[in-house]
């Protein structure tokens, strides 16, 4: 303790005579809690959106209401930056008492579970029994549950049911329909239409869904850490995308590009129907259903399966979780706090399924009972339990290297750079030299 | 220093016919400034393309590159006001000019005075300094978060604007004491000797002396700095947690979510208005920023 104050008191003076002047006008700096009997300021930080935000901070002042002895100080952003402010309050032990997480962030901030609080410390505040076993297993850190998920994520196949009934087509329910639809959506609507649009990070996924479901094994081997992939795996998910794009049934790198730097649902041909379906989180689908011009309307496709198909291969994860910190002052609270966002009917109703369909049992019998458990969301992961979901993808997967390797990989193969063999063969080298380094 | 007039195609003129001349007075300026039209359209196209995506509904925004709205609505600007925080767009102006006002004043003063030191004082090991303060620009700026918010930590300045303009009061940015260094440098030191002369301390002739001369200097580099300062993103990312002190460039990411749409018009709507300022300011420095130079290259 001695050396640290008596740096303090260094800077401090060191600065004093500059600041002086300044520190009335700043803002309220951090308060100290010890002279103030009973009151507990919780500091609590999530990403979102503006719908997000408002119902937040209306929960926040419910919550508020409800223990009157603790105040919560909110501190939210929009997505950019989040994970860099985080990382910052983490490494600087500044973070907040109650904080939202995305999944693959506990790999990065908490391989030995240690990086978080252990919730299972909490018994008094947490109801654990309203998560199922599978769930509290993604927010389990080497023994020790980092985190609680709000909801659970998958990627599945949305198509823009009005461009297919201009198509005269169902949507497709297999591979090979999804397939005979590129040259039927030319043919009948114009070479600028499409049965599907998907972006690089779109074709890496897909393609993993396609392997997995023959292999029937996660793409990224943690324990040995190296893909879970021969070379000639890799090759078969390159010449998958050489077919979707030959066949018509993707847009091409080409034709992608002349869009622009673009998110896929603020492309201009998502927007008029011309793109007719995407791969899409269930949690982030609403998204690509508000931007489309009036008139038209998204629906759920049939997760198409190979035949013999021993595995879905589904992406699936939390979509979110919430994590308390692990050297917070006030870990009960901080409890109270993360169970009555997650359960309490009000805060539940107002969420509604804006975070994707709850986890947490009560707050699915809340909306159960208001009859608000519809909409392609909830389909979405209606289809997901209906699905052989057995393998569990390493968070390594959702790595950045990793990502921009297979997305380096597929550009080039997009351009013609590489061929399908090559381009396989340089998935194969690149990813597992990256794993190798990134996995420790 | 000196300022060269654009030469006019005055040679041709009085060889060629009254008419054709007079033809060709009007032609040059006409073709010239249809270019100059043409060009600055191009360029100031997508600011146009902002003030009209403000006014227009979402899914227009995206769906072409057209300025006129179909449908055009203010609902964007009213929403974007409101925001969906606990504040209004106001505290975010007001929390911006609490950040930028003190940082390009003391960034001025501090600047100023180094460059001054290094211009015009034999220092032993000035050379030596001088590049360390140049690598320091050449440093980048990432390396330094951790550490600095480190010690911001230890001072008890988070969430505070300190952290923020402070470090300006010690000349941290070596660009502008370079700027200055290298302004100094150009004009000669005579005048500088007969302030002394006349009885002047060295802050007399700094202030009396060389700040005039170096206006559009100071000017460069208050300008720099409050644009820089408007548009930083990181440092009041890393530094400011709560809600009600984020300035304007955080305010207006705060929407912008990867499970939502974003209701672009209200950011376009906001960004417009945030962009209001260093436009002013841009002007109104601008006129200075001339005089500043004819008043420097006439007369010594």
């Amino acid at each position: 303790m001695k050396p640290r104050l008596s740096k303090r008191q260094f800077l401090a003076a060191a600065v004093a005579g500059l600041a002086a002047p300044y520190v009335s006008a700043g803002a309220p700096s951090t308060p100290v809690t010890a002279g103030v009997p009973r009151t507990v300021e919780l500091r609590m930080s999530w990403w979102g959106g503006s719908d997000i935000h408002k119902v937040q901070l209306a929960a926040l002042r419910r919550f508020e209401a409800r223990y009157p002895g603790i105040r919560v100080r909110a501190e939210y952003t929009g997505w950019a930056g989040h994970l860099e402010r985080l990382t910052t309050q983490i490494s600087g032990n500044t973070a907040p008492d109650l904080m939202q997480i995305n999944w693959n962030w506990l790999v990065l901030f908490s391989r030995d579970g240690l990086g978080f609080y252990d919730l299972r410390r909490l018994p008094g505040e947490l109801d654990l029994a309203q998560f199922d076993a599978d769930s509290l297993a993604f927010g389990t850190m080497a023994g020790k549950l980092n985190g609680l998920p709000v909801s659970m994520a998958s990627r599945l196949f949305y198509y823009n049911a009005t461009t297919y009934e201009r198509a005269g087509l169902p949507l497709p329910t297999t591979w090979e329909e999804l397939f005979s639809a590129g040259p039927i959506f030319r043919s009948r609507l114009g070479p600028e239409y499409y049965p599907l649009d998907l972006n690089l990070q779109d074709v890496t996924a897909v393609g993993r869904t396609w392997l997995l479901q023959r292999t029937g094994k996660p793409l990224v081997d943690e324990q040995g850490r190296q893909l879970n992939a021969t070379e000639g795996d890799l090759q078969e998910i390159a010449a998958f995308y050489r077919r979707l794009v030959d066949e018509h049934v993707v847009p091409s790198v080409e034709e992608r590009a002349s869009y622009g730097n673009v998110a896929p649902h603020e492309m201009r041909s998502w927007i008029n129907g011309r793109y007719g379906g995407v791969h899409q989180w269930i949690t982030a689908i609403g998204k690509s259903a508000d931007t489309l011009a009036p008139g038209q309307r998204v629906e759920l496709g049939a997760f198409p399966l190979r035949s013999g198909a021993v595995d879905a291969g589904l992406l699936y994860r939390p979509g979110m979780l919430f994590a308390i910190n692990a050297s917070t002052p006030h870990p009960r609270e901080a409890a109270l706090l993360l169970s009555f966002l997650l359960e309490d009917e009000d805060a539940v109703r107002a969420m509604g399924l804006r975070r994707g369909p709850p986890v947490n049992a009560r707050a699915l019998k809340t909306l159960a009972d208001d009859g608000k458990l519809t909409g392609i969301s909830w389909q979405g992961r209606e289809q997901v339990r209906a699905l052989p979901n057995q393998v569990r993808e390493s968070g390594f997967y959702d790595h950045p290297r990793v990502r921009d390797a297979f997305m380096d990989a597929f550009e080039l193969l997009g351009y013609g750079r590489l061929d399908v063999t090559a381009a396989g063969t340089r998935m194969h080298e690149d990813v597992n030299q990256i794993l190798r380094r990134v996995i420790r | 220093m000196r300022v060269v007039a654009p030469s006019a195609p005055v040679v041709l003129r009085e060889r060629a016919p009254a008419s054709l001349a007079r033809l060709r007075t009007h032609l040059g300026p006409a073709l010239r400034y249809s270019v100059l039209i043409a060009l600055g359209f191009l360029m100031l196209y997508p600011l146009l393309w902002m003030i009209a995506g403000a006014l227009k509904p979402n899914h227009e925004i995206f769906s072409g590159i057209g300025l006129i709205p179909q449908a055009p609505t203010v609902e964007g600007v009213a929403k974007g006001w409101k925001t969906s925080t606990e504040y209004t767009f106001s505290t975010y102006f007001s929390n911006t000019f609490r950040i930028v006002v003190p940082k390009v004043i003391l960034t001025v003063i501090s600047s100023v005075l180094v460059a001054f030191g290094f211009a015009r004082f034999h220092l032993p090991g000035r050379r030596l300094l001088f590049g360390l303060l140049i690598a320091t620009v050449l440093l980048p700026k990432s390396v330094l978060l951790i550490p600095q918010y480190l010690m911001f930590r230890e001072l008890g300045w988070l969430d505070t604007f300190l952290p923020l303009y402070v470090p300006s009061a010690f000349a941290t940015e070596g660009f502008f004491v370079f700027l200055v260094v290298q302004f100094m440098r150009s004009f000669p030191p005579e005048m500088e000797e007969a302030a002394v002369i006349d009885g002047c301390n060295s802050l007399q002739v700094l202030w009396h002396i060389v700040v005039p001369v170096i206006m559009p200097a100071i000017i460069s580099v208050a300008l720099f700095q409050f644009m820089w300062s408007m548009n930083d993103f990181l440092g009041p990312l890393l530094y400011l947690s709560s809600v009600g002190n984020y300035p304007i460039s955080l305010a207006l990411k705060i929407s912008i979510d990867v499970t939502e749409a974003t209701a672009w018009n209200e950011v376009l709507a906001m960004s417009t208005l945030a962009l209001l300022p260093s436009v002013l300011v841009f002007f109104f420095a601008q006129r200075y920023f001339i005089e500043g130079v004819t008043l420097g290259s006439v007369k010594g």
